[in-house]
């Protein structure tokens, strides 16, 4: 799975890199690469079946304790 | 770049499954029970100012969306800040409805796959969606339109065997408290949120059109809604509450001649186009203020990574159906708010001001 998970990014980016590199295009490219950092990162995560923290209790929490349930 | 337009009629049926798309699968208005009908009817009235502000800021600064309106009214760093708040919102909200998608298929359909399939086809669709643009969402749209309604009413046509309506009948039998409360969970839920479309509507193509466009599409897809709301009441009565996809539910009971049975599946052709359009629509108003955010030169570059946290995010969010329901009808609400409600009131009135001042001036 972990495999699949790099195998699929690396293909992504170097489509979508690649051309973004040679229109010089510095900005897309750099808020792209960012963005696929992270979102391969998530990727990682959720394969090892890590529990990522959800931003949904939180809320939830603070929101219920304003108003009450 | 050629700009992207879309026509009056367009953005009407934008409007209009947008606003039935996940709506028909939670159902609406839970507190009020068999008055849920009323509290529609009630957040009607709530909306109708909000949708007066929001066609009013569309229709201020013609063909420039939401981020462009919110940095010549705030400046350059203010302005970002509410957008980076705007993109969140927009991002969180396509990632519920994925969640919601996810739920549905993953308790009904196919129960034994995991659920992180249903989510990444249907992210893999709007990524696709979105980097088409917005006119071809719109056309795909126009063109669904009339199958979801004639399968719709096709649908309210086989039910009336199995409707009751004496199921509608202590009205207001618990007072207005529970039918004012649901009717806010309706405003915020369905309504409130095409406040998104400020995002969108710079791509309208003739002047004055924003608040028709909000009015004809609030109206239609009220109307399904309303309907839709009294079959299942009518068809469910009690039991309404103690399901979590009420409309599946009531169209499961149809039963005619022993021969037309089990239609169920009919309407949850619904629920996936609705689900896509409104997933489609959010990862599209959120990948513009990240492109307007850094200056990109296209938002299209985006939108695969943006897509794909947004599925990851819809996975990840909640443990299971019962923290969703009780998220999407008691915490959204008061959540959505500032978003939905506060945030607009504010860029309404300086908009006005700004809008004056800039005339005086030349």
């Amino acid at each position: 799975m972990l495999i699949l998970v790099i195998i699929s990014y690396s293909l992504l980016a170097f489509f979508e890199f690649r051309f973004l590199y040679k229109q010089k295009r510095w900005n897309d490219f750099w808020t792209n690469t960012v963005l696929s950092i992270f979102s391969l990162t998530v990727a990682i995560l959720l394969c090892l079946n890590v529990k990522i923290p959800s931003p949904a209790k939180p809320i939830q929490n603070l929101i219920t304790s304003i108003f009450g349930k | 770049m050629i700009k992207e337009q879309i026509t009056d009629k367009e953005a009407i049926c934008l409007l209009i499954v947008f606003i039935m798309g996940t709506t028909l699968i939670l159902g609406s208005g839970g507190e009020a029970k068999n008055d849920a009908w009323i509290s529609l009817i009630v957040s009607i009235f709530m909306f109708m100012p909000m949708l007066l502000i929001f066609s009013r800021i569309s229709s201020l600064y013609q063909g420039k969306d939401l981020f462009d309106i919110l940095i010549v009214i705030f400046g350059k760093v203010v302005g970002r800040i509410i957008s980076i708040i705007y993109i969140w919102y927009a991002f969180h909200l396509g990632a519920l409805v994925l969640r919601n998608f996810g739920e549905f298929i993953n308790t009904l359909a196919i129960p034994e796959t995991p659920m992180f399939v249903p989510l990444l086809c249907m992210g893999f669709v709007s990524i696709i969606a979105v980097r088409l643009g917005i006119e071809v969402i719109g056309r795909t749209t126009t063109y669904f339109l009339p199958i979801i309604f004639f399968i719709l009413a096709v649908v309210l046509i086989l039910s009336l065997s199995d409707i009751h309506f004496s199921y509608l009948k202590p009205i207001l039998g618990k007072g207005l408290t529970p039918v004012l409360k649901g009717g806010f969970s309706i405003f915020s839920f369905p309504f409130a949120e095409t406040v998104l479309f400020i995002g969108v509507f710079s791509a309208l193509k003739t002047k004055k059109s924003p608040i028709k466009v909000y009015l004809w599409g609030m109206c239609i897809s009220a109307c399904v809604i309303i309907l839709v709301t009294i079959r299942n009441i009518s068809i469910l009565g009690n039991m309404l509450g103690s399901f979590y996809f009420p409309s599946y539910q009531a169209v499961g009971q149809i039963s005619i001649g022993d021969f037309i049975q089990r239609i169920e599946v009919s309407v949850s052709m619904v629920f996936v186009f609705g689900v896509l359009i409104k997933s489609s629509i959010c990862l599209l108003v959120a990948c513009k203020g990240i492109g307007k955010i850094f200056n990109l030169y296209d938002y299209r570059s985006i939108v695969i990574q943006t897509g794909l946290l947004m599925v990851y995010f819809s996975y990840f969010i909640y443990d299971n159906i019962m923290e969703m329901k009780f998220w999407a009808f008691k915490v959204y609400p008061y959540y959505a708010f500032p978003m939905q409600v506060i945030l607009p009131g504010i860029i309404w009135v300086l908009a006005e001001i700004k809008v004056r001042k800039d005339a005086k001036s030349s």
